[in-house]
């Protein structure tokens, strides 16, 4: 097989007519518009600590109940549920304030399309923003459902709480709480970022709210 | 290379489907303009001046017709290459002056030429000189919010220059300005336009611009009214 490398060739043909943007510039693009819209960020973030809290609690004062009381499989069962009850609220929560975050801004993609953006360096941009604030919001909901659950018992149960054992269920709990939150911040950006990315330009600049 | 039109329409057509109706918003347009020429297209608002903007511009498909570039037929490319005509060919400058809301002034001017793969450094330099050319250098570090609109245009205006387009693309540069303000950005344009040689192509109702317009394009109702050169304007009542 033969292999012909021509720098000089590549560098003309192939770089010449693409636009570019770095992971690392829209990633700062990112965090520059998280801070400075920090009040739409904060009001996706609550939804998604509320969420986040309500479920880590629950999955932690189940996980205590089980260490103390050893507690039967329909207690076990109910407990899920209402863990999962809260997911999907949070759910709907982080869906809808995305929707608007995405929405209120169709104007602004329009306009980087038409300075070169291309659709995917648009959704580059606002799935590092789901990111970061699935991560922050999931990690102070994790936190809080935590501190939440843990202060229940912490009067009668001090030493049971802070077993070897449990330390480890509460880190998987709340793992999984930010692993959620990034999943759900994520999953609730990728149809509207696409949907307004994928827009003729034209169309994105007429957009009125 | 340098080509003798800048642009160049071939029965340029859009039709809107509204309900049962169909809207002719262009129908068989063509325009040629040349290099270095600063052309303006005036009409009443509903005759096709922004969609003419978004054709020539490629922010919109047309129903019908071609929109040449620089020789090229911009129907014909794929995604990237749109994207890269946007970013190095044409600047937009638009009536609500479109800047990015969270980005400084600087930071407006420099994103164009991130997309252009200019350097950081290199970046920074063009952006402070073009923003001071249009004598912004003490506003930097502003955001949009934080200037007027008459500076906000002029930042658009240094945006559009970012990567040396072919041709800067204006739609109604001057409606949200007033009177004086609306002046200063039409002087720049021509400015830029006699220094530079940069092209430019405004969509506007504005009769202060036919006085440093090269030609005017009337458009009623999508099709070409009349074509005059600035010496030979005479405007009628019934066009204010």
């Amino acid at each position: 097989m033969l292999i012909i490398l021509d720098p000089v060739m590549s560098k003309s043909t192939v770089e010449s007519r693409e636009v570019k943007f770095p992971p690392s510039e829209a990633f700062r693009f990112s965090i520059e518009s998280i801070k400075r819209r920090f009040v739409r960020a904060l009001i996706t973030a609550v939804s998604i600590i509320l969420g986040i809290a309500f479920y880590v609690g629950l999955r932690t004062m189940s996980d205590i109940m089980l260490s103390i009381y050893g507690t039967s499989e329909a207690a076990r069962s109910y407990q899920l549920w209402m863990a999962i009850i809260s997911l999907i609220v949070c759910a709907v929560g982080i869906l809808n304030s995305m929707l608007m975050a995405v929405t209120e801004r169709t104007k602004e993609i329009g306009t980087m399309k038409c300075l070169g953006a291309m659709d995917g360096h648009i959704l580059m941009i606002f799935m590092f923003e789901a990111i970061l604030v699935g991560v922050i919001g999931g990690f102070i909901g994790a936190v809080v459902g935590w501190l939440a659950g843990v202060l229940i018992y912490i009067g009668e149960y001090m030493n049971v709480i802070f077993s070897s054992a449990l330390m480890t269920s509460y880190i998987m709990r709340m793992g999984e709480g930010i692993l959620i939150a990034m999943i759900l911040s994520v999953g609730a950006t990728i149809y509207p970022a696409y949907h307004a990315a994928s827009m003729d330009p034209a169309d994105a600049l007429r957009f009125e709210l | 290379m340098r080509y003798e039109y800048t642009v160049e329409t071939e029965d340029l057509a859009k039709y809107y489907q509204l309900g049962e109706v169909v809207v002719k918003a262009l129908d068989g347009i063509d325009l040629r303009i040349r290099r270095g020429e600063y052309l303006s297209i005036m009409g009443p608002s509903g005759s096709g001046k922004t969609t003419l903007f978004n054709m020539i511009g490629g922010l919109d498909r047309p129903t019908r017709g071609r929109v040449y570039i620089d020789e090229v037929d911009i129907s014909k490319l794929d995604a990237y290459e749109l994207a890269w005509l946007r970013c190095r060919k044409i600047g937009y400058i638009f009536q609500t002056f479109n800047l990015i809301p969270v980005l400084t002034a600087l930071e407006n001017v420099t994103l164009p030429m991130i997309f252009a793969g200019v350097p950081r450094e290199e970046r920074m330099r063009r952006a402070v000189e073009i923003l001071n050319r249009v004598g912004l250098g003490d506003r930097l570090h502003h955001k949009p919010a934080e200037l007027s609109g008459g500076q906000q245009q002029r930042v658009a205006i240094a945006r559009a220059l970012a990567n040396d387009p072919v041709i800067v693309l204006a739609d109604e540069p001057t409606g949200n300005l007033d009177l004086h303000t609306g002046l200063e950005i039409i002087n720049m344009l021509r400015q830029l336009n006699v220094e530079k040689g940069v092209t430019i192509f405004t969509a506007t109702h504005d009769l202060k611009m036919i006085d440093v317009s090269d030609r005017i394009v009337w458009i009623r109702d999508g099709k070409v009214d009349r074509i005059e050169k600035r010496v030979d304007v005479v405007v009628g009542m019934e066009e204010i």
